[in-house]
C-alpha cells in the first residue's frame, strides 16, 4: 500500500490530447445520489463525457433468499425493496402470488389495497419532491413535504403497526381492517392535501432558478425512453401514455376514475409536472376509496394461513378454523400449481414486476424482481451524456431511484 | 391527459421577480403559524395499539406464568429464524418449556409470531426505546420476555387483559380464529361494526357479507 506524505506526488501517465480529462468517482457516500450509488465520471472540464453508474452496494440477495422461504414469508422481504413505498411492493408481490396460486381476494381487501397503494404513492412522490428540490437547492419544499408525509406514515403506523416496513398484505387479502379513526384522519388529509400541493407549486413551479435547473435537462424523446425501458413518470414525461393501472388493471383499479398525466418535452420539468399531477390524481382516488369502501371481510375464506400452503390444506378437507389451526409446513411436491407467471404493478417508481417459477413446492423455485429503479439507473449514462456535473444531480433526482430496490 | 404548464412570465413579472416574492410571502406566513416540529425525546410520538415494538410474553394473571403451549408455530413462521424454543413432555404429554429465546438483533419486526400464536401468548408491545450498548440485553429469554410485559403494563398503565390488533386482527370473521383468541374487542374491529363508505355498492364478488346475509334472511 502506498502512503503519501505532503511533499510526495504521483506521476499519473496522461495520454496526449487527454490532459483536460478528469476521472471522478462520485459516491457511494454522496448525499445527492440517494443512497449508495456510485457514478464513475469522465469529465472534460465540467462536461460529462462518459457516465458509468456502479450499483450493488446495497445488495442483500433477496431473489436467492426468497427461494428458501415460503410464499408468505417473502412478503417481509418486499418491504425492504423500495423502502419508501413498502405498501406498493407488498401489493405487487401478493397480486403476483395470488394469480399464480389462484387465490381469491375479497372486494373490501382489494379496495384497501388500492387505498394503501395510493397513500404510499403520495408519500413516495413527496419524498421524491423533497429530495429532488433539496438537491437542486430549494430547502423549504423539503420541510413542507415531510410535514405531509409524516401524516401518512402515522396513518400507516395506526393501520398496520409500522411506519415503513409495513408487511400489510397477506395472500388472499390484507391483515388489518381500517378503523373509523383512521378513515377520519385520512378524510382530513385528503381534504387538506390539494392546498398543500398548491404550496409546493407556489414555491417552485415558476421559480426562475428551478426552471433554469430543470427545463431541457436530461431530455429523452419518446422513442429513446421506450428503448431505455423507462416506466412510470419517467416515461410519461416523454409523452408516452402508459400506466399499468389503466392498461392492465389490477386490484380493482378499473373501477376508479382517474387520469394519467402525460408530459410532452421529456425533460426534468415535464417529469416534475407529471408527478405533481399524479399527486392530485392519487388524492382523487383516495377520495373515491373513502366514499366507496364496501363492507365485508378483509381476508378471503380460502386464504392460506401463514405457515400452511393452501392446496395442502384443501386436500385435507377440513373446515376453515381447523385448517388455520394446522401448523405443518408442508414441503412436499405437488401441493402448489406448477408453472411460471409474470405480474406487473404500477409502483410510484414505475413498473414493478414479479416473475415466479413454481415447481409445486411451498416456496418459489425462482423469484425474479423487475425493479424500476434498476432499469432507470441503466438509463442514467445515456441521459447524462454531455450534461454538466450539477445537472447530473438533477437527472439522478428526476429518475427517482431507490437503491434498496435497485440492488435488492 | 396532458399536463398543463403555467403561462410564461411576462416582462413585468420578470422585472419585479413576482414568483420569488410569492414564495417569500408563503414562507413568511408560515413563520407565524404554529410549529409542527415534535421535540422528540421530551415529546413522544403517538403510539397506537398494534404497534410492532419490543417483544413480550403475556403473563397470565392466574398462573403468573406464560400462556405459551410450545406449539412451535412462531418458531416455524419466523422469516429470520430468531425464535428458539425447546421443551420437554411430561407424562400427560403436556409440553413444558425449557428455553424460549428471541434474538432481537435478528428480528425483522414483521409480527408474524404474534399473528400465528393460537393462544395469544406472545405479543409485541408499544415500547421501542430499548437501544443498548451490548448484545446480552437484547437477547431475551423467557424471564426477560415476561418482564417486558410487566414493564409495558406498568409504564403505559394498560389493563393486563388488553388485546392489540396483532393478536386479534381487525376485519376477519371470529369463526376463523382459534378459540383462545376470540376475545372481546371494540366494535370497530369486528365485521359488523366496520367502517363502510357512504356510497358503497353491494359487494360484487359474491362473497357473503353480514349485510347481504341479513338481506337474504
Amino acid at each position: 500500500m502506498i502512503t503519501l506524505t505532503d511533499t510526495q506526488t504521483i506521476d499519473v501517465p496522461v495520454q496526449s490530447g487527454e490532459e483536460d480529462r478528469y476521472h471522478l468517482k462520485m459516491g457511494p457516500q454522496h448525499p445527492a445520489t440517494h443512497g449508495v450509488l456510485r457514478v464513475d465520471l469522465d469529465l472534460d472540464g465540467e462536461t460529462i463525457l462518459t457516465c458509468d453508474p456502479k450499483v450493488g452496494y446495497l445488495h442483500r440477495g433477496f431473489e436467492k433468499l426468497a427461494e428458501h422461504r415460503t410464499y408468505a414469508q417473502n412478503i417481509v422481504l418486499t418491504d425492504r425493496l423500495d423502502y419508501i413505498a413498502a405498501m406498493s411492493n407488498n401489493v405487487g408481490y401478493c397480486e403476483a402470488v395470488e394469480r399464480l396460486l389462484a387465490i381469491e381476494v375479497p372486494e373490501r381487501a382489494r379496495m384497501l389495497r388500492v387505498m394503501v397503494c395510493e397513500m404510499s404513492r403520495i408519500s413516495s412522490h413527496l419524498l421524491w419532491l423533497a429530495t429532488h428540490a433539496l438537491d437542486i437547492g430549494a430547502m423549504t419544499v423539503f420541510l413542507y413535504c415531510f410535514r405531509e408525509r409524516e401524516v401518512l406514515l402515522e396513518l400507516f403506523a395506526e393501520l398496520c403497526g409500522a411506519r415503513l416496513t409495513t408487511t400489510y398484505t397477506r395472500l388472499g387479502g390484507v391483515r388489518q381492517d381500517v378503523t373509523r379513526s383512521i378513515m377520519k384522519k385520512l378524510d382530513k388529509f385528503v381534504e387538506d392535501f390539494p392546498a398543500c400541493i398548491e404550496e409546493y407549486e407556489t414555491l417552485i413551479d415558476t421559480n426562475r432558478i428551478w426552471l433554469k435547473r430543470t427545463i431541457g435537462i436530461g431530455q429523452v424523446s419518446a422513442e429513446k425512453a421506450l428503448d431505455l425501458c423507462l416506466t412510470g413518470a419517467s416515461l410519461r414525461g416523454s409523452g408516452v401514455d402508459y400506466d399499468i393501472r389503466k392498461h392492465m388493471p389490477y386490484a380493482g383499479y378499473e373501477k376508479f376514475e382517474f387520469d394519467i398525466p402525460v408530459g410532452e418535452t421529456g425533460d426534468t420539468y415535464a417529469r416534475y409536472r407529471c408527478r405533481m399531477e399524479e399527486l392530485r390524481q392519487s388524492n382523487f382516488i383516495l377520495r373515491q376509496c373513502i366514499d366507496m369502501l364496501p363492507p365485508g371481510p378483509v381476508l378471503g375464506k380460502d386464504a392460506p394461513d401463514l405457515v400452511m400452503p393452501i392446496r395442502a390444506a384443501n386436500k385435507l378437507e377440513v373446515d376453515v378454523p381447523a385448517k388455520n389451526a394446522l401448523i405443518t409446513l408442508i414441503e412436499d411436491r405437488d401441493v402448489f400449481m406448477e408453472g411460471d407467471i409474470y405480474v406487473a404493478t404500477e409502483v410510484p417508481k414505475g413498473e414493478l414486476g414479479f416473475y415466479f417459477i413454481s415447481d409445486g413446492m411451498g416456496r418459489p423455485y425462482r423469484m425474479h424482481i423487475r425493479s424500476p429503479s434498476f432499469i432507470h439507473i441503466g438509463a442514467l449514462s445515456t441521459m447524462a451524456q454531455g450534461a454538466m456535473i450539477a445537472d447530473l444531480i438533477a437527472i439522478i433526482g428526476t429518475l427517482d431511484v431507490v437503491l434498496g430496490e435497485c440492488d435488492r | 391527459m396532458k399536463v398543463h404548464y403555467k403561462p410564461k412570465r411576462n416582462l413585468l413579472e420578470t422585472i419585479f421577480q413576482v414568483e420569488i416574492l410569492q414564495g417569500m410571502a408563503l414562507t413568511l406566513r408560515k413563520l407565524f403559524s404554529p410549529a409542527i416540529t415534535r421535540q422528540y425525546p421530551q415529546e413522544k410520538p403517538p403510539m397506537f395499539p398494534g404497534f410492532r415494538g419490543q417483544h413480550a410474553l403475556v403473563r397470565d394473571s392466574l398462573t403468573r406464568d406464560s400462556k405459551c403451549v410450545a406449539c412451535m408455530r412462531c418458531a416455524t413462521v419466523c422469516p429470520s429464524r430468531c425464535i428458539q424454543i425447546s421443551y420437554d413432555e411430561d407424562e400427560t404429554h403436556k409440553r413444558i418449556i425449557n428455553k424460549y429465546t428471541i434474538e432481537v438483533l435478528r428480528c425483522v419486526f414483521c409480527g408474524y409470531c404474534v399473528e400465528v400464536c393460537p393462544v395469544g401468548a406472545i405479543t409485541m408491545t408499544e415500547l421501542f426505546e430499548y437501544a443498548t450498548y451490548d448484545r446480552d440485553t437484547v437477547f431475551f429469554d423467557k424471564e426477560a420476555l415476561l418482564d417486558n410485559w410487566d414493564a409495558f403494563i406498568a409504564k403505559t398503565g394498560k389493563d393486563p387483559a388488553y388485546v392489540n390488533p396483532l393478536m386479534r386482527p381487525r376485519g376477519i370473521f371470529e369463526s376463523s380464529l382459534p378459540a383462545a383468541k376470540r376475545l372481546k374487542v371494540p366494535e370497530d374491529w369486528t365485521i359488523e361494526g366496520q367502517y363502510v363508505g357512504p356510497k358503497a355498492r353491494p359487494s360484487m364478488v359474491g362473497l357473503p357479507t353480514p349485510h347481504t346475509e341479513k338481506a337474504n334472511g
